[in-house]
């Protein structure tokens, strides 16, 4: 029994855990692909070297190109429609030849006897000998370690180092996304928006509409309640694509809300989209209705356990309604709701597809929760740069505030206790 | 308080439990509502408290009509069965819920005050920082009971508060809360299916049987009189014996079966031929009188102080006898006892007491 149990455990939590929690600490994207990369400089790489000391003069060094006369150049001019006598010319008399600047090639050119004459045309074929680093895709370290050192022999060792390491185009470990997690604005933004959906909607909905509801059928005659309460399972029951459009055609501009709302001489436009209140709104209802029914069972199922002539009591002592739900009722409620708020929790701080599906994060970003973000970064967005590493640090942030959130729900529920020991001896 | 019920009538999905029910308990009284199951004592009791609306006539407090009132306004106090204390509180808690819920609170030390006092009066001052469950049976009875009076209620109210304690805790119990009723001086109805619970504790019995009164009275009155068949058969344990026949020449009664015994002297003048029904109670055969009836002994049950005897008198009748503890009579034997005839009961063909 436990061997398959453990199995099982590993195939589906910990191995996508581990390698979500492997990924995290990459810089793996789409740019660096998720294979083996290859040495790439490019002038953003430079760049990135000078901010760390590579002198200009040594940036230009590497950067500057080198004229050789040689198969691959005379190869290319061919294929670029260079002149044949000029071709045949330079082959003949430059053939092994190289420059160290682009004058002095363009001036060794002049000379040859069918020259044109246009220093522009003599300029691009020219062009066509240049050789650079710049740009040049080498499949392994040592390839481009050694171009640098034939190259720009003047640049410091450490120094061509720290290019070689910089210009590898595939995913390499780092703790950057945590770093920029940590610094940048947005996260903030993120902690906010999610807080506030979670909260929001587990306290006006999972646990407070979910209370109410159950509150009011255990008041209300019998032959009612049943109806009822399936009602409210609709929304879970529902797919939540099908559940995503009926949400769509509820609230935008030709909706239902906005056609009451103009009936009714409010402002009337797409609720879903059209303003940061609504959309927050809209939001929270939306995945507010989901939950309802789940806190409805199981308060439902907890208020019949309170014995009646608990209640009958209570009212003889002298207690109104109202002070019976307070003082008899919801003590008794306590562990339900204690459960009910942990299990949402959980469930509503990785879940982000109504949200996607429906107002996508907007306006703007301002409905973009944290699992929304992390899925988008990771996996869907409109630049087409998916940033595997950021997105997984995003994740494992969210699988790490849940297993912290798991544990201290256990010892609020005591859970040992509850398990420890058992209510019947043996 | 005086409580009166005046033509109290109660129904459940149109078919009446009780109808045109008429009761009066006297100011300071303690009221036994004593039955078999089912007929009607709950109902008429959470009636009384509020919880049921009455479906006809009044329900009165004193000079009061509380009939269309809430329970949250009679003031009264309910024992339940199963104690129905609050399990999220403690004693203290569920001793004090009555003072702080309600229109008139009392302040915060007089509710102190009156919480100890009540704990004192039902001996329960040192279990005040528990909770129900680390409670025996007998104590939550007695938080029970304390929550129900804390209040001062006009009338307490008791459903079958001993039906879950063991036999000792019961006799204890019934003393307990008689000595607080009578302390208390509160108006009080005791619903049981055990008469000798009835009996021991209150100071009326009411006789119940299918939503109806049979007769109201005093214990010993009661079990000496009975009203009817009915009432006789329910009181006393070991039960009555009833000896169907009918009245024979020169005051005797006679059955088919061939058992015959005279009448007692007040029927004497009875004419011939009339259906009639004889109650012999167990203590008036085979403890001297003026007549007897021999038999066989059945069966024998020793009860420790004294013995119980089933005497066959004729083909299937069984006279029963309560005797001191004796061992010279065993299964099997042939005896003569003497039955008091002057104790006996008789009764009409419809049951009602001659
Ligand atoms: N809520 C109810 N709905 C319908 N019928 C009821 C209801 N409560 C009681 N009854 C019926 O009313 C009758 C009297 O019930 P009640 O509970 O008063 O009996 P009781 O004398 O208290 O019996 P017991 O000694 O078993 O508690 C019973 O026949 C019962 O079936
Ligand atoms: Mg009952």
């Amino acid at each position: 029994m436990v061997a398959p149990a453990i199995l099982l455990l590993l195939a589906f939590f910990f191995t996508p855990v581990m390698l979500t929690g492997v990924f995290a600490f990459t810089d793996m994207s789409t740019s660096t692909g998720i294979g083996r990369g290859s040495y790439v400089v490019t002038p953003t790489t430079l760049r990135r070297l000078g901010d760390r000391g590579l002198g200009a003069d040594d940036a230009e060094a590497i950067s500057a190109a080198s004229y050789a006369v040689d198969e691959a150049g005379l190869a290319a001019a061919r294929d670029a429609g260079t002149d044949a006598a000029f071709l045949a010319d330079i082959e003949e008399r430059l053939t092994g030849e190289t420059f160290e600047t682009a004058r002095d090639f363009e001036l060794a050119l002049r000379d040859l006897p069918s020259a044109p004459r246009s220093p522009r045309a003599l300029k691009s074929a020219a062009d066509l000998f240049g050789q650079s680093l710049v740009n040049h895709r080498f499949e392994t370290r040592d390839e481009l370690a050694e171009a640098l050192a034939a190259h720009a022999p003047d640049v410091a060792e450490e120094m061509r180092e720290a290019l070689t390491d910089d210009a590898y185009t595939g995913a390499v470990f780092t703790t950057e996304n945590f770093t920029r997690l940590a610094t940048q604005p947005e996260t903030g933004r993120l902690i906010a928006n999610t807080a506030l959906y979670v909260g929001a909607t587990l306290s006006l909905f999972n646990v407070g509409l979910g209370l109410f509801l159950a509150l009011v059928l255990f008041y209300m005659p019998k032959p009612v309640t049943g109806l009822f309460s399936t009602l409210w399972l609709l929304p879970r029951i529902t797919p939540v694509v099908l559940y995503t459009i009926m949400w769509k055609w509820f609230t935008w501009e030709d909706g239902f809300l906005p056609i009451l709302a103009e009936q009714l001489g409010l402002p009337a436009f797409n609720y879903m989209k059209g303003s940061v209140v609504t959309a927050w709104m809209t939001m929270i209802s939306l995945n507010g209705f989901i939950g309802a029914s789940f806190g409805l069972i199981l308060f439902s199922g907890a208020l019949r356990a309170i014995p009646l002539q608990q209640l009958w009591a209570s009212e003889v002592d002298g207690a109104s309604r109202l002070q019976q739900i307070r003082r008899v009722i919801l003590p008794q409620l306590r562990w339900p709701i204690l459960f009910v708020t942990s299990y949402q929790t959980l469930s509503l701080l990785s879940s982000y597809e109504h949200i996607w599906l429906t107002t996508n994060g907007g306006p703007g970003r301002t409905t973009t929760v944290w699992a929304l973000e992390a899925f988008k970064t990771a996996l869907s967005n409109y630049s087409g740069n998916l940033e595997y590493g950021l997105g997984a640090a995003m994740a494992l942030v969210l699988v790490v505030v849940g297993l912290a959130l798991s544990i201290l729900y256990l010892r609020l529920f005591r859970f040992g206790d509850l398990v420890g020991r058992p209510r019947i001896e043996f | 308080m005086q409580l009166h019920l005046d033509n109290f009538t109660k129904r459940f999905d149109g078919t009446a439990v009780i109808e045109n029910l008429d009761l009066t308990v006297n100011d300071g009284e303690m009221l036994a509502l004593l039955g078999p199951s089912g007929c009607g004592k709950s109902t008429t009791l959470l009636s009384i408290a509020g919880i049921y609306r009455a479906d006809g006539g009044r329900i009165l407090f004193g000079d009061r009509d509380v009939s269309n009132l809430p329970s949250q306004r009679r003031n009264v106090g309910v024992v339940f069965q199963n104690y129905a204390l609050y399990p999220h509180m403690s004693v203290e808690e569920n001793i004090a819920f009555p003072l702080t819920v309600g229109k008139k609170r009392p302040s915060a030390e007089e509710v102190t005050r009156r919480v100890r006092e009540t704990a004192e009066l039902v001996h329960i001052e040192e279990l005040m920082a528990r909770k129900p469950a680390q409670l025996s049976g007998g104590q939550q009875q007695r938080v029970a009971l304390a929550r129900a009076i804390v209040r001062r209620p006009d009338v307490l109210l008791l459903d079958e508060p001993l039906a879950n304690l063991d036999a000792k805790l019961r006799l204890e119990m019934r003393s307990e809360i008689r000595r607080i009723q009578l302390e208390t001086g509160i108006t009080a109805i005791l619903v049981t299916h055990d008469q000798v619970e009835a009996m021991s504790m209150c100071d009326r019995v009411a006789i119940m049987n299918k939503g109806e009164i049979l007769q109201i009275d005093a214990p010993t009155q009661m079990y000496r009189a009975p009203a009817s068949r009915f009432v006789a058969g329910f009181l006393g344990n070991p039960p009555i014996v009833f000896l169907d026949g009918q009245t024979g020449p020169a005051g005797r009664f006679e059955m088919a079966e061939g058992l015959s015994l005279p009448l007692p002297s007040r029927l004497a003048g009875m004419p011939e031929g009339q259906p009639i029904a004889l109650g012999l109670r167990p203590e008036h055969y085979g403890a001297g009188g003026g007549a007897s009836a021999a038999g066989r002994v059945v069966f024998v049950e020793p009860q420790g102080r004294e013995m119980l005897f089933d005497v066959e008198a004729a083909p299937g009748i069984v006279l029963r006898s309560i005797q001191p503890v004796r061992d010279d009579v065993g299964i099997g034997d042939r005896v003569d006892w003497p039955v008091d005839t002057e104790r006996l009961l008789a009764f009409d063909s419809e049951g009602r007491t001659l």
